[in-house]
């Protein structure tokens, strides 16, 4: 906690705890521990290996595969073998739809990007969207109708006839009493045709139960608006237009719903300079958003609405009109006192650009708070009707008194038959309802779902889902803009979506493809929508532009009930919290669980943890030292007569007192890849109030275990090197070169001889904006996605042998309690004067004429000799053949275009040569020279706040070199002369010099 | 590549050649009549767990692993809202009496190129049906210049000859739309039109 702020150099910054206390010295070994080592093999067993190996050889393994060709009998119209097409569908996440163009090789999707036309994308895919294209193909998915008859144990595989027989005798029953004993359990979505059927489903029978189940929704917030304004409302909020961002325990620029358009907002706003906006976080754990905060305030959930109270009251003390009645402010620890008045007059200032989001864990009272606060500083923030919603509040059309009145009605015999439509509640939701033995007790349970889980488990049928990108169906983003989800491919299995099961349920007779498919319902859904006259029009241009122009719904000018914000404000003003708490946030990685199963997303480090194959219990640094354990301690967390074990992990900016925990991991009903990862955070989640997002009156004690948590950061250590650089605004206005006011390259003390000179054709080069990374992933999993880079497991990670070709270095910087955090994508800089090719044996990596640092893999012999001399360790090694054994499926995931390698080969990024030489064919066939813009890399593409540039840097029009004209522009240990073709804008920061408050992000940082 | 790579790979060759000499003097490659595939000892990522185009899949009943697309969808860059543009003929079916794009020089010149690729081997330099396949293959090609009804033809039905392919020939749907306005805009031009 220093009293006054660094400046430039004199930051120092750490990766972990241990570094920075100096309990362990990462300098000492250039690579982690193991990662020269084998496999506990002796050299006795790798002799008889190999004598095995060349037996093997020589048997079968050295002919030449036989390869068929099976060309079409009618080629398709448009459709050129090795040219890949692109369609633009919609994905979704609970009530969240973001619009994503897909890339299909030969009518196989292989790839997702987001669809620039679209509202919630803007041309962005997060981790989860890229990786979902892996769920399609996973071979652990549901492929069959499966049935368990009651009292026996194993399923029996069976088709759709025999499923439409046993429907035909339980509508019959149903229809004859108007539908009671019959009950529906669905997720939560936002899609016209899914309301419709669910309407035609509740027509048909006026007395079935309806319920909605989201475990990581936005059920608080929609509840919140109907509280307020007397109708469910979404928000959509223009973060762009913000001057001043405030959120509570929110994380608008990763995990919440509409996030990818939020961050590209943030984004834009940031440009460094007089009108760059300002970001205070008030939160729990340290999230991405509180990573990218000007000011951080720790602060426990349950003091969050406290919080809120005062910055209501503090708002209404500057004149500003929140409708309040007179009281006193509720009480908050000092320092968030402070902040409270330095935040509200930060807001006031800035009347028209001021927001504040409450998150979607807190509850609806600060969301109440949040939408009065907003209405009066005139947030750039609009209100749009909840049409076409399923969410588990009771206001969404017709469920009732939501999943705690479906589970007494199961526990009272009045339903016998209940439908489960996706998700996957019996473990997801609070385990104190008591849905799972409810669910013993009925006649008939059917869960549509794509993978086998813990629902599936206790239900008479299983009865597998397709894809999003095998089916047909819509979506409504938070504007209510409508797009359709068109599908790639035909379903690989038998699966059906969850349009088509509703279609036949309210029918009542099992739809033929032939006679009316997902497609037609869709269709009839939309010609309502438009009007018959342009529909047909209309509809191809949706489908093509994967948005309906004009479709969003006009906002809506509602009251805020004064009453509504007394309520709220009372009740928040009293949550209190005393003790330890215990926290809930989905993962960044699985989601709900929903991911759980999707190796890419299990091997993605987390974005502040850089944990990967697990999830963790968050401590602060003081609550760990008072509990007396360290990291890889396991801790019994106990709350509300529940309890759960788990690995502790330190966690700089944790909030004292609160134990942070990620949901969706420890499934226990799962496939070969999540099995077993984890412990299970639901089940100390509170059925109090539904999705709640923290508990209080925790405990929580060493067993003294532990449990090793597998991280990718700690070994490359910066050596005390200006890696990131960063700056305030006033730094960067009094020297808009700072950043390279420090030792910077001298091409003499290059160690080799000094390069070719490139001065012909194109030659590549990518700026990376630290400003406006916010260390999300979604470049990551999109590199993954694209280059077939294979994932090694946890065993191998741990090893150090990770293959991520572009990995997010995560720095601390600061206090060791309320740290700063900066995030660095690192990939191969392309260095023109590369210290990895000057050692090559073989020749095996060589520069091109375009500035590229090339890799030819089956010249490699793998000595790793590259790797070692590469000063960014960005070089990985096939320590084995990770895709010997693909599976089928998983051959059809592949980029036909990537080479697949094998075992005994170094590999790393190559500014996605597979699409220079894409542009470079598309460009001659249209007789032009290649321009800016045209080579897209798959990490550019994805990118939400679109931070990377990359072009050629001999065009001085070019996007990059515009950027590399920046003053912040900075090379990665450009002093060794290696002369980087990557570079970096330096950060700048916006703090407040009003905040006085010790720690935080700027403050003391 | 620089020139130890050259060099290096220069020795490489060197040594794949003896070793292949060595498995041609075995008699079990190259030269010999097995009905086996050849032999291959290093797998050299040759054959890589990725699908390439016309690859077989046992996944799919009919052993492809290129799918159709799924009908009615409709992917980026495929919205032909203009039917005369992309079809040749009006929604009704009355085929496009002109050439709906502008036929400047440069357009002809590009018909010209595009006409000496993908037509004149079978209908000739001309358009006379005289082309190196119709004459020494054997493979009749239409007289596209001498042939009244073919003289007749409406622009669109033009189009649609090289979008569907008619008798003989086959579709050539894959050159660009605008490429094959322009070969009608050249075949026009030879027809004296």
């Amino acid at each position: 906690m220093s009293d006054r702020e660094l400046t430039g150099a004199e930051r120092r910054y750490w990766t972990s705890v241990d570094e920075r206390e100096g309990r362990t010295a990462p300098s000492r070994a250039e690579f982690p521990e193991g990662a020269e080592v084998s496999d506990e093999v002796s050299r006795r067993t790798l002799l008889g290996m190999l004598g095995a190996t060349a037996a093997v050889a020589g048997a079968a393994g050295c002919r030449r595969p036989l390869q068929k060709i099976v060309p079409f009998v009618r080629a398709p119209e448009e459709y050129l073998p090795g040219k890949p097409r692109y369609f633009a569908t919609t994905a979704t996440v609970g009530t969240a739809a973001y619009g994503v163009l897909v890339e299909s090789h030969e009518g196989r999707p292989t790839k997702i990007e987001g669809n620039e036309l679209h509202p919630e994308s803007r041309g962005a895919a997060n981790a989860w969207l890229q990786a979902s294209i892996l769920d399609l193909y996973d071979p652990d998915r549901a492929r069959v109708v499966r049935r368990r008859p009651p009292g026996v144990p194993d399923a029996v595989d069976l088709d759709w006839d025999q499923f439409a027989s046993a429907w035909r005798e339980i509508a019959a029953e149903a229809e004859a009493t108007g539908g009671a004993g019959l009950a529906f359990l669905t997720e939560s979505w936002a899609s016209p045709t899914l309301a419709r059927l669910s309407a035609a489903v509740r027509a048909k029978y006026p007395r079935a139960r309806w319920a909605v189940w989201e475990p990581a929704g936005d059920d608080a917030a929609l509840e919140a608006t109907r509280r307020a304004t007397g109708q469910a409302l979404r928000q959509v909020t223009d973060l762009g237009a913000c001057k001043v961002i405030v959120t509570l325990d929110a994380d608008p620029l990763h995990t919440d719903g509409g996030a990818l358009a939020a961050a590209r907002g943030f984004a834009e706003g940031r440009k460094p300079g007089e009108s760059m906006n300002r970001l205070y976080a008030v939160e729990s754990t340290l999230t991405l958003t509180g990573s990218a905060a000007d000011h951080r305030l720790r602060l426990k959930s349950s003091q969050i609405p406290a919080f809120a109270a005062a910055l209501a009251r503090e708002l209404a003390a500057r004149g500003l009109a929140v409708p309040l009645p007179d009281g006193a402010a509720p009480e908050l620890p000092a320092d968030a006192v402070a902040a409270v008045s330095v935040i509200a007059d930060d807001l006031a200032a800035n009347p028209g650009a001021g927001v504040v989001l409450a998150g979607s864990g807190q509850a609806q009272d600060v969301h109440v708070l949040a939408l009065a606060v907003n209405r009066a500083l005139g947030a750039p923030q609009t209100l749009h009707p909840a049409t076409d919603v399923a969410w588990g509040g009771p206001a969404s059309a017709g469920t009732g008194d939501g999943l705690s009145g479906l589970v007494a009605a199961i526990g009272a015999g009045e339903v016998t038959t209940l439908v489960i439509v996706g998700g996957n509640p019996a473990h997801d939701a609070p385990a104190e309802l008591g849905l799972a033995e409810a669910m013993g007790q009925l006649a008939h349970s059917a869960h549509l779902a794509t993978h086998y889980n813990e629902t599936t488990d206790l239900c008479e049928w299983h009865l597998p889902r397709a894809h999003f990108l095998e089916a047909w169906g819509d979506a409504r983003s938070a504007d209510g803009t409508a797009s359709v989800v068109q599908p790639l491919i035909q379903p690989l299995h038998q699966g059906k979506s969850a349009v088509e099961l509703l279609a036949w349920i309210a029918s009542g007779e099992r739809p033929s493809a032939e006679t009316r498919s997902g497609y037609d319902e869709v269709r009839t859904t939309w010609a309502a929508l438009t009007g018959d006259g342009v529909f047909e029009a209309g509809w191809r241009q949706a489908l093509h532009d994967g948005v309906a122009g004009d479709s969003a719904l006009p906002a809506v000018d509602a009251a805020i009930a004064h009453d509504a914000v007394a309520e709220a404000l009372d009740a928040a003003g009293r949550a209190g919290g005393d003790g330890m708490e215990v926290t809930f946030r989905p993962s960044a990685q699985v989601y709900d669980g929903r991911w759980a199963n999707n190796a890419w997303l299990q091997e993605l480090p987390d974005p502040v943890t850089r944990v990967t194959w697990d999830n963790e219990v968050r401590l602060s640094p003081a609550t760990a030292e008072s509990l007396g354990v360290e990291t890889d301690d396991i801790v019994l967390v106990s709350a509300g007569g529940a309890q759960i074990e788990g690995p502790v992990f330190v966690l700089p900016g944790q909030a004292d007192d609160s134990v942070g925990l990620t949901l969706g991991y420890g499934r226990s009903s799962v496939g070969r890849i999540g099995a077993g990862i984890g412990f299970d955070a639901y089940r100390l989640r509170s059925g109090a109030a539904p999705a709640a997002g923290f508990v209080v009156g925790a405990s929580v004690v060493p067993v003294g275990r532990s449990h090793e948590l597998v991280q990718t950061q700690e070994y490359w250590s910066m050596e005390g090197r200006d890696l990131v650089r960063e700056g305030t605004v006033e730094e960067y206005a009094a020297d808009p070169h700072f950043a390279q006011g420090h030792v910077e390259g001298d091409d003499d003390a290059a160690l080799f001889d000094p390069p070719v000179e490139y001065t012909e054709g194109p030659q590549w080069g990518m700026a990376i904006d630290l400003g406006s990374c916010i260390g999300c992933n979604a470049c990551v999993v999109a590199c993954q996605s694209e280059n077939n880079i294979p994932v090694v497991g946890r065993e191998q990670v741990r090893r150090g042998r990770e293959m991520q070709w572009l990995r997010i270095d995560r720095y601390y910087t600061g206090d060791l309690h309320d740290p700063g955090v900066v995030f660095q994508p690192v990939t191969c800089q392309h260095c023109e004067n590369a210290p990895c090719e000057q050692v090559c044996p073989v020749g095996a990596t060589v520069h091109d004429d375009e500035g590229l640092n090339g890799m030819t893999y089956n010249r490699c012999i793998g000595t790793r000799y590259c790797s070692n001399n590469c000063p960014y360790k960005v070089r990985r090694f096939n320590f084995f053949n990770f895709t010997k054994d693909t599976p089928e499926l998983l051959k059809l995931a592949m980029n036909p275009d990537v080479t697949v390698r094998s075992r005994g080969v170094m590999e790393k990024c190559t500014f996605c040569l597979q699409r220079i030489n894409a542009a470079k064919k598309t460009a001659r066939v249209g007789n032009r020279e290649l321009v800016d813009g045209d080579v897209v890399t798959a990490c550019q593409q994805t990118c939400p706040t679109k931070a990377i540039h990359f072009g050629d840097i001999r065009d001085p029009e070019s996007v990059v070199v515009h950027a590399k004209e920046d003053g912040r522009n900075y090379t990665l240990l450009g002093e060794l002369g290696n002369r980087p073709r990557n570079s970096y804008l330096a950060r700048i920061r916006n703090p407040n010099p009003a905040w006085a408050t010790p720690g935080g992000q700027g403050g003391a940082a | 590549m620089t020139r130890r790579g050259r060099r290096l790979s220069r020795m490489g060759t060197a040594c794949l050649l003896a070793a292949t000499l060595a498995f041609a003097v075995g008699g079990c490659t190259r030269g010999s009549t097995s009905k086996r595939p050849p032999i291959h000892p290093n797998p050299n990522m040759d054959d890589q767990p990725k699908i390439e185009p016309f690859d077989a899949s046992p996944w799919f009943p009919d052993g492809s692993a290129m799918r159709p697309p799924v009908p009615g969808t409709v992917a980026r860059g495929e919205l032909f809202a203009d039917p005369v543009l992309h079809t040749g003929a009006a929604a009704d079916g009355t085929w496009a009496a002109v050439i709906p794009i502008a036929v400047d020089d440069a357009v002809m010149a590009r018909g010209e190129e595009r006409f000496g690729i993908y037509c004149q081997p079978c209908h000739g330099a001309k358009g006379n049906g005289k082309g190196p396949s119709a004459v020494r293959g054997g493979i009749p090609a239409a007289n596209l210049v001498g042939d009244p009804r073919l003289l007749a033809l409406e622009p669109g039905q033009i189009y649609h000859a090289m979008d569907a392919g008619i008798g003989l020939m086959p579709a050539f749907a894959r050159i660009p739309t605008e490429d094959r306005w322009a070969i009608v805009a050249y075949v026009e031009e030879l027809q004296g039109r």
